[in-house]
């Protein structure tokens, strides 16, 4: 078996008696987009920093190419970086910027002037090397940025949120040019984003960062079909949660009941045994079936009172009550039978396929 | 300008110009009280300067002819330049410190400096006369350590002037370096350690060019108010280095010659004005907002 191109392991660090992140073990493959998903505080970027050598780890290693990058300061690591804020040096142009990497590595004259110009063709801003960065707009900048991180191959990219400063029209042009960057270099990027759409769109991989351990790591269809716990599954999609009653837990499945309703069995189940207690169920807006009448095929007594229907163009999003008093969203393709004639006030029957359902316990 | 034909159209915004009023009838008093108390009197000296004791040129024939007074134009400069290297040198990191430091530490830090500045500067200058003499503290310190036998000559020299002008003059170099190194985003360091700078790279390649504004203002105005310091260089300086401002007071109390008081000065003004003339066109306004 060949060596991991980059490995991160037991990765920790704190901040006194704060930790930021622990336990954090990553294998990344040559040439993989790597996301770091996360809400704010959850650690991703601390480990982005680390990686970065801004930050020295409490406990862990890092390994690159079976090498240990943790004494190795940050000027040494080769490796490229694309920030959250504008660190284009402003008092060089373009051009500039993007050969400073390459005179501190003492590169000749010719083959600065060949790099910036491929560089600058990779991120298409062609004929702006004379600029200054305060003459580009923010999204140019961040270009130049990408092409200035890039100049000296390394075998790593990092990029801290380098699009939230962006409005959103132009995070998804430069979101293309990324992936089009990516797929044209083959450099093996780790990304950091609290955008789970930005990481969905962009990544091979998600590791999803919550108060300063991963969740889980998977591609993106595999957390969106089996999230591991109740925060990936919130933070992935949208998602419903209703509270049940679990009759029997065994081999990953268990039967449950909501309500006084029928007992559901074979739903995929995570977390501790809880057997006779209350877990949360976990529906995709989109896999819910909605009917009018409380009889038929999957029909589990869920019944619930509209709400709220909101048109959203190729599809409509209907909000609904449970007696429970927790709020259901169903989403259903434009032109959906169901939704024909719904008003609010009305009173709907929720049925879902047990298997792409999930509970979530403890 | 680029931003009429940038391509994209971003930064093609025009600001509205903001149109001020000029009326000067409010602002007269002041402008007469210093018309009369300011412009006037400077006037009236430079003006005696080629009236006394005859009418022509022949005090700036004299002032600038004669090796004594042109030796005493080049200490000033050597001073006024020496005071300003040193305060950058020390000016600089404290003013780096300064902006990276926790700010409740830093307002400590200032107040210190602004305490000092707001001290009496004959009393700060009396103070390092004590510090300094042949039996003062540090010589004697020095001495008791066994590192010397004779006690180094610290005052009424070029040492002892250093010294004490470079201690008034570091918080008129530390604040506007401070103002220009705060206003530099720390990540633009850590992309250039990324990008393989080592840390005298990032010093000398990023650092000073984007401090470089604020050195050149705070550098200076410490050597202009060097060029015409008075009390410092006459209490710690000696017969061998006088500067040009003790020139000045000797022809005006001593000599009683307004006439070569006056031409000196106006040397000196000119200087200043050339100096600051060359600021403002190397980093003037005009040439801050780039191409």
């Amino acid at each position: 078996m060949t060596e991991p191109f980059l490995q991160i392991r037991g990765l920790r660090k704190d901040y006194g008696i704060v930790t930021a992140v622990s336990d954090v073990n990553i294998t990344v493959e040559r040439g993989e987009f790597m996301t770091f998903l996360g809400p704010s505080g959850s650690g991703k970027s601390t480990t982005l920093y680390i990686l970065a050598g801004f930050e020295n780890p409490t406990a862990g290693d890092i390994l690159l190419n079976g090498e240990s990058l943790i004494s190795t300061p940050s000027h040494k690591r080769n490796i490229g970086m694309v920030f959250q804020r504008y660190t284009l040096f402003p008092h060089l142009s373009v051009g500039e910027n993007i050969a400073f990497p390459l005179k501190v590595r003492r590169w000749g004259k010719a083959a600065i002037d060949a790099k910036v110009k491929q560089m600058l063709g990779l991120v298409r801003l062609e004929g702006f090397e004379d600029r200054k960065p305060a003459q580009m707009s923010g999204g140019q900048q961040q270009r130049v940025a990408l092409a200035r991180a890039l100049a000296y191959d390394p075998p790593v990219l990092l990029m801290d949120e380098p699009l939230s400063a962006l409005d959103k029209k132009l995070r998804e042009e430069i979101q293309h040019e990324i992936r089009r960057i990516h797929q044209e270099t083959e450099v093996t990027i780790l990304y950091v984003t609290h955008d789970q759409e930005e990481a969905l769109r962009l990544s091979d991989r998600i590791a999803v960062f919550s108060k300063g351990v991963i969740d889980q790591i998977g591609t993106g269809p595999e957390l969106y079909a089996n999230p591991s716990n109740r925060f990936v599954a919130s933070f992935i999609g949208d998602s419903d949660f209703v509270t049940c009653k679990i009759i029997s837990m065994r081999d990953g499945r268990a039967a449950l009941s909501i309500g006084s309703g029928p007992v559901i069995h074979g739903v995929p189940v995570h977390g501790k045994n809880v057997e006779g207690g209350m877990a949360a169920l976990m529906l995709r807006p989109e896999r819910l079936s909605l009917s009018r009448a409380a009889v038929g095929e999957g029909a589990f007594g869920l019944s619930a009172k509209v709400t709220d229907i909101t048109f959203l163009g190729s599809n409509i999003h209907v909000a609904a009550l449970a007696p429970s008093g927790e709020t259901l969203s169903v989403r259903l393709p434009f032109g959906h039978e169901a939704a024909a004639g719904l008003s609010r006030g009305d009173t709907i029957f929720l049925g879902f396929d047990p298997e792409s359902a999930h509970v979530f316990c403890g | 300008m680029a931003t009429l034909t940038d391509p994209s159209g971003i930064a093609g915004t025009v600001k509205p110009r903001i149109v001020r009023q000029y009326n000067f009838a409010q602002t007269m008093p002041a402008l007469v009280l210093i018309l009369v108390f300011f412009v006037l009197p400077v006037f009236a000296l430079l003006l005696r300067s080629v009236l006394e004791p005859q009418p022509g040129f022949g005090n700036y024939a004299e002032l600038l002819g004669s090796t004594t007074y042109l030796k005493i134009f080049l200490n000033t400069f050597v001073v006024s330049a020496l005071v300003t290297a040193v305060s950058l040198a020390i000016g600089f990191p404290v003013a780096w410190a300064l902006a990276i430091m926790p700010s409740r530490l830093s307002s400590v830090v200032f107040a210190i400096l602004l305490l000092s500045m707001w001290t009496n500067l004959l009393t700060r200058t009396y103070a390092w006369m004590v510090l300094l003499q042949r039996t003062g503290v540090i010589n004697k310190s020095l001495m008791g350590l066994g590192l010397i036998d004779e006690p180094l000559p610290l005052v009424n020299n070029l040492v002892g002037v250093t010294i004490g002008m470079t201690y008034i003059m570091l918080p008129f170099i530390i604040l506007p370096l401070y103002g220009v190194i705060r206003r530099i985003d720390p990540a633009i360091l850590q992309a250039a350690a990324l990008c393989g700078a080592t840390r005298w790279q990032a010093l000398t390649r990023i650092l000073i060019p984007l401090a470089a504004p604020g050195m050149v203002s705070g550098a200076l105005m410490v050597f202009v108010m060097s060029l015409g310091y008075f009390v410092t260089p006459a209490l710690l300086g000696g017969t061998a280095n006088m500067m040009l401002a003790e020139l000045i007071a000797q022809f005006v109390q001593s000599l009683v010659n307004w006439g070569m008081g006056g031409a000196a000065a106006l040397v000196l003004l000119v200087v200043t004005l050339t100096l600051y003339a060359l600021q403002l066109r190397l980093f003037g306004p005009a040439r801050m907002g780039g191409r």
